[in-house]
C-alpha cells in the first residue's frame, strides 16, 4: 500500500494527485497506536475516561498524565503522541484566558476547540520570518469536554483540524470496539453516574491488562463543579460497581 | 562720528527673538454633553445633537448616540472624530465577535472590551468619555461608564461632558436621592427603581437646563430606550402620556431580535 505513496509523502504540504495529504493521514494513524480514550456526554454534564499504559511496574503511574483542564469549565483528554498535545493545550488555555480577560465571560467550547483546530494546519517549511513553525502535523487527538451556555459537550479534534462534536466518542488503539459498545449502550438520559461505570466498562473491554485504579484515569465537568480528574478513592468506588 | 553713536550689535544682547514651536495638536473638544440612566427592566441612553469648536457651532446636528445591537447603546462624548471611529471599531469587534462564537455579544462583554481597546491606546488615547446603556443577561437595566483610558463601573446613572458639572449633580440627588431624607414612617430610597416615566422627564430636564446655563449644549436632544424582553412599552407608546414635543420611533431588531426592544425618543432644545 506505501509503494503507490513513495512520491507525494514527503513534503507535508504537497498534494497527491487524488488530493490526499500523506503526511496528515499518517498522522491520523498515529493516534489509533495511542492509549484508548473516551468520552460522554449526559444532561448531568461530559465525562473523559482514559487508558494509561503502564509498561513496567517500575513506573510511577500517577506521572502519567492524559487528561488535562483547559479552564474551569473545560478539559481534554488525548491520545496518539501525547508530547505534541501539551503545546495544543497550552494554546487552548492561553485562549481561555484571554477570551476571559477581554470579554469578561467563560468561552464557549466550541469556540476553544475551534482555536485548537486553528493550529492544528499551522505547520510546513518554515520561511525565515515566522519563528518556531510546527514542522510536521500534531500526532495527536483530543477529546474535549466543557460546559458553557449550550450546556454539555464533547468534541472530538484531529490533525487534520477537522473538529466533530460527538454524544459519546472513543479515539486511540481500541477505538473501533469502544465506539461500537459506545453506540450500544448509550442514551441520551444517561447519568453521570452511569456514564462512569459505562466508559470504564468499554475500556475494561479494550484493555489488554486488567483495569484497576493505577491504569486508568477518569474526569468530570459539571455544572457545579466544572472540571475535576477524578480521586483514586472515588475511582475505586467506581471501579468496585464494574465487578458486580 | 555718527558711525559708533550706536554701540554694534555684538556688544549688547542677542537678537531677543526666542524661537517658536509649532506643534500639531492632534485632539480637539467638541462640547456636548450625554447622560445614561438604569431602570429596573429598561436603560436610558441620551445626548444633544450639537457639536462645536470653541464659540462656533459647526453643526446642530451631529450624532453621539449609537445603537451597538439589539442590547446595548453606546453614548461618546469629547472629540467628535475619536468617537465616530471608536464606535466604528466597536461594531467591529461585535461583528468579528459574532462570526466567531455564534451569539450576540452581551452588555457586561462589550463593557470589558470597550476597556481593553480604550486601554490598548494607553500612550495615545481616544479622547473619548463614554457612557454604555442596556440590559444585562440577567433582563435588568445597566449603565456602565468609562474614562478615556479604560476605567469603568457599572452605575444607576451617569453624566459626562460638557455640562457633567451641571447634570451629575442633579441625578445624584433625583436617583441616588442624595441629601434627600424619607419621611418619617415611609420606605427606605432605592436607587434604580424609578418609572420609565419619570427618568423621561428627568433626561429632558436635565438637557432644557444644561441647554440655558451651557453654550456648548442645545439645538436637538436623542434619547434611546431599551427595554427588557417582554415589557410592555404602553408607557413610551401612548401620545397622551408622553410629554408634549416628544416623538418616539422604534428601531428595528439590528441582530436575530431575541425580544429586547429599542426606541428613540426625539425632542428639539434651544438653538441660541
Amino acid at each position: 500500500m506505501f509503494l503507490t505513496r513513495s512520491e507525494y509523502d514527503r513534503g507535508v504540504n504537497t498534494f497527491s494527485p487524488e488530493g490526499r495529504l500523506f503526511q496528515v493521514e499518517y498522522a491520523m494513524e498515529a493516534i489509533k497506536l495511542g492509549s484508548t480514550t473516551v468520552g460522554i456526554t449526559t444532561p448531568e454534564g461530559v465525562i473523559l475516561a482514559v487508558e494509561k499504559r503502564v509498561q513496567s511496574p517500575l513506573i510511577e503511574s500517577s506521572s502519567i498524565e492524559k487528561i488535562m483542564e483547559v479552564d474551569s469549565h473545560i478539559g481534554t483528554a488525548m491520545s496518539g503522541l501525547t508530547a505534541d498535545a501539551r503545546t495544543m493545550v497550552e494554546h487552548a488555555r492561553v485562549t481561555s484566558q484571554m477570551h476571559n480577560f477581554t470579554y469578561d465571560e467563560k468561552i464557549g467550547v466550541e469556540s476553544c476547540t475551534q482555536a485548537v483546530c486553528d493550529l492544528a494546519l499551522r505547520f510546513g517549511e518554515s520561511v525565515e520570518d515566522d519563528d518556531a513553525l510546527m514542522s510536521r502535523p500534531f500526532g495527536v487527538a483530543l477529546l474535549i469536554a466543557g460546559i458553557d451556555e449550550k450546556g454539555p459537550q464533547l468534541y472530538h479534534t484531529d490533525p487534520s483540524g477537522t473538529f466533530v462534536r460527538y454524544d459519546a466518542k472513543a479515539i486511540g488503539s481500541g477505538s473501533d470496539a469502544a465506539q461500537q459498545s459506545l453506540q450500544d449502550a448509550f442514551h441520551k438520559q444517561m447519568t453521570l453516574v452511569e456514564a462512569h461505570s459505562l466508559a470504564l466498562k468499554v475500556l475494561k473491554e479494550v484493555m489488554e491488562e486488567k483495569l484497576d485504579e493505577n491504569n486508568v484515569q477518569l474526569a468530570q465537568v459539571t455544572p457545579a463543579k466544572g472540571f475535576e480528574i477524578l480521586g483514586e478513592t472515588e475511582l475505586k468506588a467506581v471501579i468496585e460497581t464494574l465487578a458486580a | 562720528m555718527a558711525l559708533y553713536s550706536q554701540p554694534p550689535m555684538s556688544y549688547t544682547q542677542e537678537p531677543t527673538t526666542a524661537p517658536v514651536e509649532h506643534r500639531f495638536n492632534p485632539y480637539s473638544d467638541n462640547g456636548g454633553s450625554i447622560l445614561a440612566i438604569a431602570g429596573k427592566d429598561f436603560s436610558v441612553i441620551a445626548g444633544d445633537t450639537r457639536q462645536s469648536e470653541g464659540y462656533s457651532i459647526q453643526t446642530r446636528y451631529a450624532r453621539k448616540v449609537w445603537q451597538l445591537n439589539d442590547k446595548a447603546v453606546l453614548a461618546t462624548n469629547g472629540f467628535a472624530a475619536d468617537g465616530t471611529n471608536f464606535v466604528k471599531r466597536v461594531k467591529q469587534r461585535l461583528e468579528w465577535y459574532e462570526h466567531a462564537h455564534h451569539k450576540p455579544m452581551g452588555l457586561k462583554s462589550i463593557a470589558r472590551m470597550i476597556q481593553t481597546m480604550l486601554y490598548g491606546k494607553r500612550f495615545f488615547p481616544y479622547y473619548v468619555y463614554n457612557i454604555l446603556g442596556g440590559i444585562e443577561e440577567d433582563g435588568t437595566g445597566a449603565v456602565y461608564s468609562f474614562d478615556p483610558v479604560g476605567s469603568y463601573e457599572r452605575e444607576a446613572c451617569r453624566g459626562a461632558g460638557a455640562a457633567q458639572s451641571l447634570i451629575q449633580p442633579f441625578l445624584d440627588n433625583q436617583i441616588y436621592f442624595k441629601n434627600q431624607q424619607p419621611e418619617a414612617g415611609s420606605e427606605k430610597f432605592v436607587p434604580g427603581n424609578l418609572p420609565l416615566s419619570t427618568v423621561l422627564s428627568l433626561v429632558v430636564d436635565s438637557f432644557t437646563s444644561a441647554t440655558e446655563r451651557h453654550i456648548e449644549v442645545g439645538d436637538g436632544l436623542e434619547i434611546y430606550v431599551v427595554m427588557q424582553k417582554g415589557r410592555s412599552a404602553d408607557d413610551l407608546l401612548d401620545e397622551k402620556k408622553l410629554a408634549p414635543g416628544l416623538k418616539v420611533e422604534e428601531l428595528g431588531a439590528l441582530g436575530e431580535g431575541e425580544g429586547e426592544r429599542t426606541f428613540l425618543v426625539r425632542q428639539s432644545l434651544k438653538r441660541d
